[in-house]
């Protein structure tokens, strides 16, 4: 079975049913039906001798989202394959700017789904930047507060997920009740459990509450235990360690020439965190642990993520017993007009930088909007990690990087 | 990973039997209701405010800001003139729990689409046709449906604003905002003046036999659907004080007379809608 | 004329429908009566002179109308189990607990449009499921359920087990190829690599019992393990146990060795492109091979329908109804009368607001409890075939139980895993359980 590039022909769109049983073996094939227009692409769609392709997503069970990779198999093993991007692609960054500085913060929560909150953090940090705000210190320490909670959310997802890509149906619904347990929290602080909209340019939208205080609480007293307890069922498990160590391994020097951050940096050994590299709000205040690990494999990947949920619950602890009082937000006029220029803001978020490059012409509306999406840049390593392993290890692999399809899309 | 093989597997095998017995964290949803924080803005619906007010305002103008379409309002507007519905079932936050009971097979009644009554718009059609669908000309429209129906249904409404493509939140203002176009059949009121003559001749206390006869107050639409208490923009010519007005018919009352003439109209009120 | 269709039209619709029953069911009844004088005996004397083939033809029914309630129940058992583990509570509307879910699932399968896609190969792809059901029902024929109670006592009972088992594996191939869909044929090749490769293991793990048992009949294997539950063949053969249990594990690609439907990597296999009953059929069919592999293995390693231990002397006393006499009549007439006022009396004396025929339907209801229950105990004592039975499904559905509790905790092996494991590990372990217990054999000179 050899399909050329173009010659899979479609099925031509006809009314006539016979033309429907009329298909030759190409007509199923993920081949694009233009010719080919890079050297690359004439290559990839070249099969040899005892090759097929495989066309994984946009709507298989386990691609995060709305990926599509078209993979090219020997066999059960990956050759080679080739991530198609754009299922989800809004035009956020046009759309930002169109919208004025408020508007923009409602347009930046759907891009990291999982942890919106990181995403409404570098734009509203880059506009206070522009405008020259300084937000009040209780206001840093509830955004602080708010999206290590989140951290902990999206990274308990992920075990979840990597677990169910592995076969283990149980951890991804232990997962979800902590899960649930921090979004129902923070929908009590901020009103919506997963598109929050809650930061605003020079502080917060509401103030913390007595039903998000007693929630924290009541969470905070068990939490480490049972997230101890839930990872229990994996981390000593064989058949989840074997499969896992080894799989997908980046060294240091490859995962810092691919711009690689975050967890998936750190478990090559590179402690770099943003938090503490390029110290933001009132990370300095705070004693907390970078954890690294050397593997680079997905076990790490998964391992360094436990550990940081555990460093969360310690920054969510100094937060409570350090918050200040005073107000939540800054005195701001309503009509946000900067003084034209630029600005650059990043955190860490549970994925890796997240940074917005906001310009600004004077009037109310950003006249650029650049987002820098950890995902995006973490999906490319997948060309290097994935040939030579089998179809099963492929979404392990990319549960392992944790990517996000509404922040690599945007 | 320890030296002995699968003893990670008995582990994990040893927890998951564990929280076998473990108590469920499951909420049983139509029969229990999750709890959710009273600052949770996810649901569309009306609110009220601590003094028991709908902060809502039906004014549409979130309705005609959303992009898609998807808000969507239920209640009576500050004039307390009719319920405004707009939209699928789904959408609703009041309806949200009727629909999943009814989904879960347990009989649930259906009231709030019961003024959705549906109604021949031939005349609505051709009235349009007329005016070549030009939401310009949407005041002789209007005026030209309540001409035709006596008021303007709400159906009527619908239609005009899929028609025309204005949006339904321009049609409902502009209807609104103009004195002589009526939500209702206009049997259903009953019109009392409340000029300076009318009240030294005893309107007060006619008013007050009405309101307690037809259980409404004035300017009030009882939720419970009846007959409507309103007031007259003005004293008609050459008419008697106090002046009470039934279908622009001026009716002779009394203090005395009054609240069981306004008894009597309750039960007529059916036939009277479609006079 | 007119007056009888007159009279039909005043009929109600249930008169009309026992005005044309009752005519056809005493007519068919007549009909009955004298073909069964006329051809009877022939019939019985062919029967008896076959009856070989008569007892195939009534077991294998039973066989096949026993699986698919056997496959609801393991698939309500599936689903609320590994609910429960998961801290949900599963299935809960229909039905008490939701035990009617499996049913419901069922007709749903029923009702769904069955469909072929283009392409495909339909001949196969039609047949497919039914070989895999065929493979999985066909086992059930040479279970020992209980004393007596077996389809056919094959005296290589054990070969056409791991014959028939074997055939499934065609039907998975048929589906994975014929569904022209790559997950499919990933699916289907997977299962025939991984079910070929763990035959072997499987069916030298048991060679060791073979030699200890000296028989293939599974009947004779159960009867050489009576006694108390130090006989069961687990205590000697653990080893041979283990790779059987892991074996069959795969066998009926149950996780962690569940690859050819893996959701996760290749959406679901062979079964893909299936939908309505034929999806159904391969749904049920893998359920059905849990149940065959768990009946299997406590065939095999423990007893069978052998009671773990030996009742005390009251409960084994048999009691032979025939041998009360006149005494049963009178048992029969007067115990209901009084067992109905004896339970009645407490509510009516206890509680002064309850009016007496409240009572007494309460006393009745209650005997009527407690009469069932001395018949089912009576049973149990008197009846081999019950208490075996009830044996034999307790263990079971106890391994049932422990494939389901797998499935809720563990993650999925990978392809290369699976096979290196059953090469590098399986294998040799097997070749060695058979070597130690043949030389144990001889050493200790049988």
């Amino acid at each position: 079975m050899t399909a050329q590039p173009g010659s899979g022909t479609r099925r031509a769109s006809s009314d006539d049913p016979r033309v429907m049983l009329d298909i030759d073996a190409g007509a199923y094939e993920p081949v694009p039906p233009y010719p080919p227009r890079t050297e690359r692409e004439a290559e990839f769609y070249t099969l040899a001798d005892g090759e097929m392709f495989v066309n994984m997503g946009p709507q298989h069970p386990s691609t995060h989202g709305v990926l599509r990779v078209v993979l090219k198999l020997r066999g059960e093993q990956v050759v080679d394959l080739d991530p198609v991007l754009g299922y989800l692609h809004r035009g956020v960054e046009k759309l930002a700017e169109n919208a004025d500085y408020h508007h923009t913060i409602a347009y930046m929560d759907p891009l990291e789904y999982i942890s919106s909150l990181f995403c409404e953090w570098p734009a509203v940090m880059a506009f206070e930047k522009l405008l020259d705000v300084e937000v009040p210190r209780r206001a840093e320490y509830i955004r602080v507060l708010s999206t290590e909670l989140n951290r902990v959310a999206s990274h308990a997802l992920f075990m979840g997920w990597f677990a169910l890509d592995l076969g283990g149906l149980t951890p991804v619904l232990w997962s979800f009740i902590e899960r649930d347990e921090i979004v129902e929290m923070l929908g009590a602080l901020t009103g919506a459990r997963m598109l929050f909209n809650y930061m605003r340019i020079g502080g917060v939208n509401g103030d913390l509450n007595h039903e998000f205080m007693s929630r924290l609480g009541a969470w905070m007293s068990r939490a480490g235990t049972h997230i101890d307890s839930n990872t229990k069922l994996l981390n000593e498990n064989e058949i989840f360690v074997r499969r896992s160590r080894g799989l997908g391994v980046v060294d240091r020097e490859t995962a810092v020439r691919m711009c690689m951050t975050g967890p998936n940096l750190r478990a090559t050994g590179v402690p770099f965190d943003v938090r503490r590299a390029h110290p933001y709000s009132v990370f300095p205040e705070l004693d907390f642990d970078i954890p690294t690990r050397t593997e680079g494999d997905s076990l790490a990947r998964y391992l360094l993520r436990v550990d940081e949920i555990k460093q969360s619950l310690r920054i969510i602890d100094q937060c409570l017993h350090q918050m200040p009082d005073g107000p939540i937000m800054a005195k701001l006029p309503r009509r946000l007009t900067p003084r034209p220029g630029r600005a650059y803001a990043a955190v860490e978020s549970p994925r890796g930088q997240y940074a917005v490059y906001a310009m600004s012409d004077g009037t109310d509306q950003p006249f650029r909007l650049r987002i820098h999406d950890p995902s995006f840049v973490h999906l490319q390593s997948v060309g290097l990690l994935m040939p030579g392993n089998l179809v099963a290890d492929t979404m392990a692999i990319m549960a392992s990087l944790d990517p996000v399809m509404g922040g690599v899309d945007k | 990973m320890s030296f002995i093989p699968g003893i990670g597997i008995a582990k994990g095998m040893a927890l998951t039997l564990l929280r076998f017995f473990q108590p469920k964290v499951t909420i049983r949803y139509p029969e229990v209701a999750a709890d959710v924080s009273p600052k949770f803005r996810g649901r569309l619906q009306l609110l009220y405010d601590e003094w028991g007010t709908l902060k809502c305002e039906t004014c549409f103008q979130c309705a005609q800001a959303c992009p898609i379409e998807c808000i969507d309002m239920g209640g009576t507007d500050t004039k307390g003139r009719y319920h405004v519905h707009w939209g699928a079932a789904e959408t609703y936050g009041e309806r949200r729990d009727e629909s999943a009971l009814r989904r879960s097979g347990r009989p649930v009644p259906d009231e709030a689409y019961s003024h959705d009554q549906p109604m021949n718009l031939e005349a609505v059609d051709a009235i349009l046709a007329a005016y070549d669908h030009d939401p310009g000309s949407m005041l002789q429209i209007l005026g030209d449906v309540q001409d035709t129906y006596g008021y303007l249904p709400v159906a009527a409404l619908k239609r005009i604003s899929t028609s025309t493509g204005a949006w339904y939140a321009m049609i409902y203002g502009t209807a609104s905002y103009y004195r002589h176009l009526r939500f209702d059949p206009p049997g259903q009121s009953v019109g009392i003046c409340r000029c300076t003559s009318c009240l030294i001749s005893g309107g007060g206390r006619i008013q007050e036999a009405l309101e307690r006869g037809l259980r409404a107050s004035l300017g009030k639409t009882p939720l419970s659907g009846g007959i409507r208490l309103e007031q007259l923009p003005n004293h008609v010519a050459g008419a008697s004080s106090p002046l009470v007005m039934v279908a622009g018919e001026p009716v002779a009352l009394t203090p005395e007379t009054a609240e069981p003439w306004a008894r009597g109209l309750a039960p007529q009120s059916g036939t009277r809608a479609q006079a | 004329m007119t007056s009888v269709s007159r009279a039909w039209g005043r009929l109600t619709l249930p008169g009309k429908i026992i005005f044309t029953l009752v005519p056809l069911l005493l007519a068919m009844t007549v009909g009955l009566l004298v073909a069964v004088v006329l051809v009877g005996p022939y019939v019985l004397q062919f029967l008896g002179d076959n009856l070989p083939l008569v007892r195939f033809v009534v077991a294998a029914t039973a066989v096949l109308l026993m699986s698919i309630p056997t496959a609801f129940i393991i698939i309500y058992m599936e689903m609320k189990v590994i609910a429960l583990m998961n801290l949900r509570i599963g299935p809960d509307r229909v039905g008490p607990y939701g035990s009617l879910l499996s049913v419901v699932h069922g007709l749903k399968v029923l009702m769904k449009e069955d469909f072929t896609p283009t392409g495909a190969d339909a001949p196969v792809f039609t047949l497919a499921p039914a070989v895999v059901y065929l493979g999985a029902v066909m086992s059930l024929l040479v279970i020992p359920f209980a004393p007596g109670l077996f389809g056919q006592d094959f005296n290589i009972g054990l070969l056409y087990f791991f014959a028939v088992s074997g055939l499934s594996v065609v039907g998975l191939m048929m589906a994975g190829w014929s569904s022209y869909n790559k997950y499919s044929l990933l699916g289907g090749l997977r299962s025939a690599a991984q079910v070929i490769s763990y035959e072997i293991p499987l069916t030298l793990s048991v060679v060791g019992l073979l030699l200890l048992a000296g028989t293939m009949s599974l009947n004779t294997i159960v009867l050489n393990q009576s006694g108390t539950a130090l006989d069961w063949y687990i205590f000697r053969q653990p080893l041979g146990f283990l790779i059987f249990f892991i074996a069959a594990t795969a066998e009926a690609n149950r996780t962690p060795f569940d690859l050819t439907e893996a959701d996760s990597e290749i959406v679901a296999g062979f079964a893909t492109e299936y939908s309505g009953m034929r999806f159904g059929f391969l749904f049920f069919a893998e359920y059905v091979g849990v149940f065959v592999v768990s009946a299997m293995t406590v065939t095999l390693f423990f007893g069978g329908w052998n009671a773990p231990f030996n009742w005390p002397w009251p409960v084994t006393a048999s009691l032979d109804p025939g041998s009360l006499g006149i005494l049963l009549l009178i048992l029969v007439a007067i115990v209901p009368v009084l067992g109905t006022l004896l339970f009645a009396a407490p509510f009516w004396l206890l509680r002064s607001s309850m009016p007496g025929w409240q009572a007494l339907i309460i006393g009745f209801l209650i005997f009527n409890f407690v009469a069932v229950g001395a018949v089912l105990g009576w049973a149990f004592i008197s009846f081999d075939w019950v208490v075996g039975l009830l044996w034999f499904m307790l263990k079971t559905y106890g391994f049932v139980f422990t494939f389901v509790w797998m499935r809720g905790t563990l993650p999925r092996v990978r392809i290369d895993q699976l096979m290196g494991f059953a090469w590098k590990w399986l294998l040799p372990a097997s070749l060695l359980n058979l070597f130690v217990t043949a030389g144990a054999l001889i050493v200790l000179n049988r």
